[in-house]
């Protein structure tokens, strides 16, 4: 009996003072990032120049979706996500998690994440309320989420009376393929176009544009990153703004970041085409003011989560 | 309250249970020797006792325990953790959590990236000998720079000054700190506004009026202690902000670095297209000189006094504590309250383990049908109406072939039912009889996926099981199929489900069929053949037929087996189900589960794995009881 009560009061100590084991000195900094999502400072990562800016190794991995880089940074194992979706950070941001938003990485019409309608529903903008009562695939919590409110806000149809089905992009263009749903939201370049390769966007990219449907991507850091090393949280930003300036000036190499992105330099360059990459100043004004500012207030999210000293001006 | 009575009678629980159990032991006269299964009967007491723990640790590691015994205390360690918000970027210039000085870690870790690139650079192939030169020029300028910073005699007065001014508000303030006084009583109006606040920031832990996540923690201070730590936080967060503000840029450093930036800038210009790797490298050179320009590195002994105030504060603050630090270490296990910004959140345990009473209070609302789960409740029932059963059960084909043609509309607009329009009408189910309630829901979803996948598995499983055991032909023909199919785990199929079967039941069904196929057929083979040659030959000389033998020999003596293999396969099934609907769907426990993580629902999260594990402890003490009714026999064959 003396052994049991003991063991079970060692587990007790010891379950309490693992999770108090600090590890600090960063050694090396993790960022997250998306396959399939191309961006300038790929060819950064790929030349190890983020490396050398921040005078310790950068690690990056790849995620399928923005909640899972919260999950991985609230774990620990993540310091820094690029391009996570804003509505998966402004989740996190909702259930209490200490993260901050740095910088904009990018903003993004609808060419990047869409809604697309099989052509053999022959459901068309036009009469989009028949989606009424049929199946769509959407990922939750995403920024395809965002996408296919604000759309079914512009085409008229009541999201409500559809059968509105949890899948992943891939899983949802195999669907929209397998002819299971009559609508997919999607995002990811491969997974746009297997989709269109049956059926048509629900609203052009323009359309969308017009719309004010805008999708924003950003780059988030855990709290205490950003104390502890709040110059290699700067430079990081900084060495990112540089790449799309030189994206910007045509400068970039495309073969190489259509490598990292996985993706085939035609595609790679019509993905990357729809993106949007704001100046430092204009990330600003957007942070502050403008559409991410916007944004964030029109999904109730907590104040506070925002943090703007660390651009670049 | 409700929570420290459970708490209370859990502690009673355990511990007379287990006295009851030790005396027990004492007194129990037992004649049944060590193996004999006799001795595992009974122990209701311990039974208890194992759920009670279970129950307790979740109460602990939740800290709904805190939250009972302690309502307040979430709030005023929200409060204290704003004091560490506001210390921590100051402590971490210091060896106080950490081995070295940031300085010094700074200073170890550009000398080495320095030398680093001064190796990149001398044995770099692609640039001419005259930048070489030139490049390691401004790497040596680059590591002239450091002693600039670290140097004694050059550091200016005004920063000493000002480190020092620092120095004393930390100290002031750690002396205000001890004061009862502390903080100054503000003007009434300012009192009353916050009192006015505090009544509408709400209580510690989840509501349970909305599924969605809400206000965890109160963050404006409750208390008088709260007070205290709230504004000593903000004085702190003053004082951190001017301090990162402050450079040790002595007119020394600035000229060399300016030149150096000059330099580098001018020197880059002066490089056409085909010298990039040079440019490039120069650019590399720059960047270690701005990031050593970036950091906070002062002389040496600079920082001395400050580190000692800070170590002060950091001491008085703890001690100030008082019994909230006991509550913290011993209530809050493996993790604490956070402050971030301006909110405060529970990070440890009692973030991904949502307090039991919390996670009561959001089950009892999403029981509730006109709450449920994205607007399908948990588990209701609907009102269907017959017909829809009869359309099921006949085929619609049978209206193709009653002779005669569909109706065609007429020329004034009407279309006239005729017989083999009203067939069609009753084979699809479009008419009207009488309601029955069925129910519906998340839960019977789940339920019924596996209950179907549960049955035809045994209905297809168990005869070719047997005439596997019992025939050479089929044992032949369908071990290498089964075989093969068998140690595929199960998942392994999801992929194709969605192309191949669809994203409905057919798929999730089918996939739950295939893991209790296999089981069933591999027991109702064992029980086959593991009939005792003795009865069976018994039951040929009393003159038993073929079908007499298999009926009342092999197939009672191989049930034992199946029941087992049903046992195995509906937990089987339960494990693929959830990531089955994880696939894909609109309704399930898995569904459930998975929409809730990707909104971080943490309650709702742990309730579908409550209600998982109770329905799979359903199945189980269903068919144990079952196997107790129907076979007596086991075990005594």
């Amino acid at each position: 009996m003396k052994k049991i009560i003991s063991f079970i009061l060692g587990t007790i100590v010891a379950l309490n003072l693992s999770m108090s084991v600090a590890n600090s000195a960063a050694n090396e900094v993790r960022v997250a990032f998306f396959l399939e999502w191309p961006t300038p400072n790929q060819e950064d990562k790929v030349k190890k120049m983020f490396d050398k800016a921040l005078g310790v190794p950068v690690k990056w991995t790849n995620f399928s979706n923005g909640g899972a880089m919260t999950d991985a940074m609230l774990a620990g194992d993540i310091d820094i996500s690029y391009s996570q979706g804003l509505v998966p950070f402004i989740n996190a941001v909702k259930s209490k998690a200490p993260l901050k938003l740095v910088d904009i990485a990018m903003e993004y019409g609808m060419g990047g994440t869409t809604c697309v309608t099989s052509n053999a529903s022959g459901i068309t903008k036009a009469n989009a309320s028949e989606l009424e009562g049929k199946k769509v695939a959407v990922p939750l919590g995403t920024m395809a989420e965002y996408v296919f409110d604000e759309s079914m806000k512009v085409v008229g149809a009541d999201r409500s009376k559809m059968n509105v089905i949890q899948m992943d992009p891939e899983e949802g263009a195999a669907a929209l393929v397998g002819g299971d749903v009559v609508m997919a939201c999607l995002f990811g370049g491969n997974s746009i176009k297997a989709a269109t390769a049956v059926g048509t966007r629900l609203l052009t990219v323009q359309e969308a544009r017009d719309a004010g449907i805008l999708g924003i991507d950003i780059t988030s850091v855990t709290d205490k990153f950003m104390k502890e090393n709040p110059g290699m949280l700067r430079t990081f930003i900084e060495v990112t703004h540089e790449a799309n300036a030189r994206y910007a000036a045509g400068k970039s190499d495309m073969n190489v970041i259509a490598k990292d992105a996985e993706m085939k330099l035609g595609d790679m360059k019509e993905t990357i085409g729809g993106f949007k990459f704001l100046t430092p100043a204009e990330t600003k004004t957007s942070m502050e003011s403008g559409n991410l500012d916007g944004f964030l207030k029109g999904m109730g999210t907590p104040s506070g989560a925002v943090d703007t000293s660390f651009l670049p001006l | 309250m409700f929570t420290q009575i459970i708490t209370f009678l859990i502690f009673f629980a355990i511990i007379g249970c287990i006295l009851y159990g030790r005396k027990l032991i004492k007194n129990e006269k037992v004649d049944a020797v060590f193996g004999n299964p006799e001795r595992a009967k009974g122990g209701t007491h311990w039974i208890i006792v194992g759920s009670s723990f279970i129950l307790l640790v979740w109460l602990y590691y939740s800290w709904d325990i805190a939250k009972a015994f302690y309502p307040k205390s979430a709030n005023e360690l929200c409060q204290v953790g704003k004091v560490n918000d506001s210390l921590l970027s100051l402590k971490y210039l210091f060896p106080i959590e950490e081995r070295q000085f940031k300085s010094t870690f700074v200073i170890k870790s550009e000398n080495k990236n320095i030398n680093k690139l001064a190796k990149e650079i001398k044995n770099s192939p692609d640039i001419r000998n005259q930048d070489k030169d030139k490049l390691l020029d401004f790497i040596e300028k680059t590591k002239k720079t450091i002693p600039l910073l670290t140097n004694e005699k050059l550091i200016e007065n005004n920063t000493i000054v000002k480190i020092k001014e620092l120095t004393n508000k930390i100290t002031w303030l750690t002396e205000d700190f001890q004061k009862i006084g502390y903080p100054p009583i503000k003007s009434i109006e300012e009192e009353n506004k916050r009192i006015e606040a505090i009544k509408k920031q709400g209580g510690w832990g989840a509501s349970g009026t909305a599924v969605e996540n809400t206000v965890e923690i109160p963050t404006i201070p409750e208390t008088k202690k709260g007070l205290k730590f709230d504004a000593a936080a903000k004085e702190l967060k003053i004082i951190s902000d001017e301090f990162f503000k402050l450079r040790n840029h002595n007119p020394e450093y600035k000229k060399a670095i300016k030149n150096l930036k000059d330099d580098i800038k001018k020197y880059r210009s002066g490089l056409d297209d085909t010298h990039e790797i040079a440019s490039a490298l120069a650019k590399d050179v720059l960047k270690i000189a701005r990031r050593i320009e970036y950091a906070s590195i002062f002389p040496p002994k600079t920082l001395n006094e400050m580190q000692k105030s800070i170590i002060e504060f950091d001491n008085v603050q703890k001690k100030e504590q008082g019994n909230l630090r006991l509550v913290d270490i011993f209530l809050f296990p493996a993790g604490t309250i956070v402050s971030s910004g301006p909110n405060c959140s529970e990070q440890g345990s009692g973030r991904w383990l949502p307090k039991p009473s919390d996670t009561f209070d959001k089950f009892v609302l999403l029981l509730k049908p006109s709450v449920g789960f994205k607007n399908i409740p948990l588990i209701w029932y609907e009102m269907m109406d017959v017909s829809k059963i009869i359309g099921f059960i006949i085929p619609d084909w049978i209206a193709d072939i009653v002779p005669g043609q569909y109706p065609v509309h007429s020329s004034d607009g009407t279309v006239k039912p005729n017989f083999k329009s009203k067939v069609l009408k009753v084979a699809t189910g479009e008419f009207k009889l009488f309601k029955i309630p069925i129910p519906m829901g998340h839960i019977w979803d789940s339920f019924l996926r596996v209950f179907l996948g549960l049955v035809i598995g045994i209905i297809l499983g168990v005869p070719l099981g047997l005439f596997m055991g019992l025939n050479r032909f089929a044992k032949g023909f369908f071990d290498p199929l089964i075989e093969l199919y068998r140690p595929v785990p199960p998942l392994a199929w999801a992929p194709l489900i969605i192309s191949v079967l669809g994203i409905d039941n057919v798929g999730k069904v089918f996939l739950l069929f295939m893991v209790s196929f296999s089981i069933m057929i591999i027991s109702a083979r064992a029980g086959a053949s593991g009939t005792q040659l003795s009865k069976i030959h018994a039951s040929h000389s009393l003159g038993a037929s073929r079908w007499q033998i298999l009926r009342y020999v092999i197939f009672p003596n191989s049930l034992p087996e199946i029941l087992t293999g049903v046992r195995v396969a509906i937990g089987m099934c339960w494990g693929t189900l959830v990531a089955a609907e994880f696939l894909a769907g609109t309704t399930g426990i898995g569904f459930v589960e998975n929409v809730a993580k990707k909104y971080f629902q943490y309650e709702v999260i742990w309730i579908t794995i409550f209600v998982m594990g109770m329905l799979g402890l359903l199945f189980d003490v269903t068919l144990r009881k079952i196997i107790d009714k129907t076979i007596p026999w086991r075990g005594k064959g």
